[in-house]
C-alpha cells in the first residue's frame, strides 16, 4: 500500500518536473513574439504562427510527462 | 431534523473528487459494459456534435448570397473565412485552397465539441482520449499522405531532415526530426485531451469547493464567515468558466493551425 502511494506521488512529481522546462520555454517564446510584434506590427500574424509552432514543440515534452504520469 | 453526518468542506471535496474523476475518466456506457466494443456517452455526444455541425453549416450554406443576408450566415462565413485566410493561407501559403475543406471541418468540429461540453449536463467529446486520438490520427495520415503524394515515398523520407546540413550530422538530425514527426500524432491528441480534461476537472473542483463550504456552514461544521467564502469560490468558478470558453476556442485554433503547419512542412521543398 505504502509503495503504491509513493509511486503515484512520484508520478505527480515527475509530471511537475517535466512541466518546468516547457513552461520556461513557452514563456521565452511568448516574450520574443511580443517584442518582435511590437517592433514590427505588420509581421504579427507570421510571428504568431511561428510562436504557436515553437510552443507546440516545447509543449511536447510536458505532454509526454503528462502521458507517462497516466500510463506508468 | 436528523441528517447524515455533515462533512467539513475539505472532507467533502476529498470525498467527491474520486467520483468526479471517475465520471470524467470512465463515462457511462450506453451500449456495452466497458469491454473493447461499446458505445459511451462521449460517442453519443460526438454524434450530436456532428449533427450540430452539419445543421449549422448546411443551413448557413443554403442561404449563401454575395452579401450575407442574416447575422447567422455572416457568423458562419466569418468562421470559414478565418480558417481559409488566417489559418490555411497564413501557414500553408501557395496551394492552400485544396486543404481548406479538411481544415474547416476539423476547426468547426473541435470548436463546437469544446463548446458543447461547457453547457451544464452535456459532455465534451474532446474530453476523452479516444476521440482526440482519432482526430489526430486523421490529421497525421492526411499530412503524410500529401507529403508522400508531392515528393514520393523516398523523397518524403529524405526530406524529413532539412537540406544543407554537414554530411556527418545528417543521420542524427534525421533521427531527431523523425521522432518529432512521429510524436506529432501523440502531442496533437494529448494536447487537446489534456486541456479539455484538466479544464473540466478544475471546474468540477471549484464547484465542489463552493458546495462544500456552504454546506459546512449550513450544517454548522464551519463558521458562517468561512462558509461565506463559498461566494469567492463561486466567483472563481465563473472566472474559470470564462477562461474555459477562451481555451475551447484556442484549442480548436491550435489544433487546426498545427495541422496546417504540418501539412505545409510535409509539402514544402527544403
Amino acid at each position: 500500500m505504502e509503495t503504491v502511494f509513493i509511486i503515484s506521488a512520484l508520478k505527480l512529481v515527475g509530471y511537475g518536473l517535466a512541466a518546468i522546462g516547457p513552461g520556461i520555454g513557452i514563456g521565452i517564446a511568448c516574450y520574443g513574439c511580443c517584442v518582435a510584434s511590437a517592433r514590427q506590427p505588420e509581421l504579427a500574424g507570421r510571428l504568431f504562427t511561428n510562436f504557436i509552432i515553437g510552443a507546440a514543440l516545447a509543449e511536447a515534452l510536458a505532454l509526454l510527462g503528462f502521458v507517462l504520469a497516466f500510463i506508468l | 431534523m436528523e441528517t447524515a453526518e455533515v462533512l467539513g468542506p475539505l472532507e467533502f471535496v476529498n470525498e467527491h473528487v474520486p467520483e468526479l474523476q471517475k465520471s470524467l475518466m470512465n463515462p457511462d456506457w450506453i451500449i456495452g459494459d466497458g469491454g473493447a466494443v461499446g458505445f459511451t456517452q462521449y460517442v453519443l455526444w460526438m454524434l450530436i456534435v456532428l449533427a450540430i455541425v452539419m445543421i449549422v453549416v448546411l443551413t448557413a450554406a443554403k442561404k449563401l448570397n454575395l452579401v450575407p443576408s442574416s447575422k447567422f450566415t455572416g457568423l458562419v462565413e466569418y468562421g470559414y473565412n478565418f480558417v481559409a485566410k488566417d489559418i490555411a493561407e497564413g501557414s500553408i501559403g501557395h496551394g492552400y485552397k485544396k486543404h481548406i475543406p479538411f481544415l474547416a471541418t476539423l476547426f468547426f468540429f473541435i470548436l463546437i465539441a469544446n463548446f458543447v461540453g461547457l453547457i451544464p449536463g452535456c459532455r465534451t467529446p474532446t474530453g476523452t482520449i479516444s476521440i482526440t486520438w482519432a482526430l489526430s490520427l486523421i490529421a497525421f495520415v492526411y499530412f503524410n499522405y500529401y507529403g508522400i503524394k508531392k515528393k514520393g515515398g523516398l523523397g518524403y523520407l529524405k526530406s524529413i531532415a532539412p537540406s544543407g546540413l554537414p554530411k556527418p550530422m545528417v543521420p542524427f538530425i534525421w533521427l531527431l526530426e523523425f521522432i518529432s514527426l512521429v510524436i506529432r500524432a501523440l502531442t496533437l491528441a494529448v494536447r487537446l485531451f489534456g486541456n479539455m480534461f484538466a479544464g473540466h476537472m478544475a471546474l468540477g473542483i471549484f464547484a465542489l469547493l463552493a458546495t462544500g463550504f456552504i454546506q459546512g456552514a449550513i450544517g454548522g461544521v464551519v463558521s458562517p464567515l468561512l462558509g461565506s467564502t463559498s461566494i469567492v469560490w463561486m466567483l472563481f468558478l465563473v472566472f474559470m468558466y470564462a477562461l474555459e470558453m477562451l481555451v475551447a476556442f484556442i484549442q480548436a485554433y491550435v489544433f487546426t493551425i498545427l495541422t496546417a503547419v504540418y501539412i505545409s512542412l510535409a509539402e514544402s521543398e527544403h
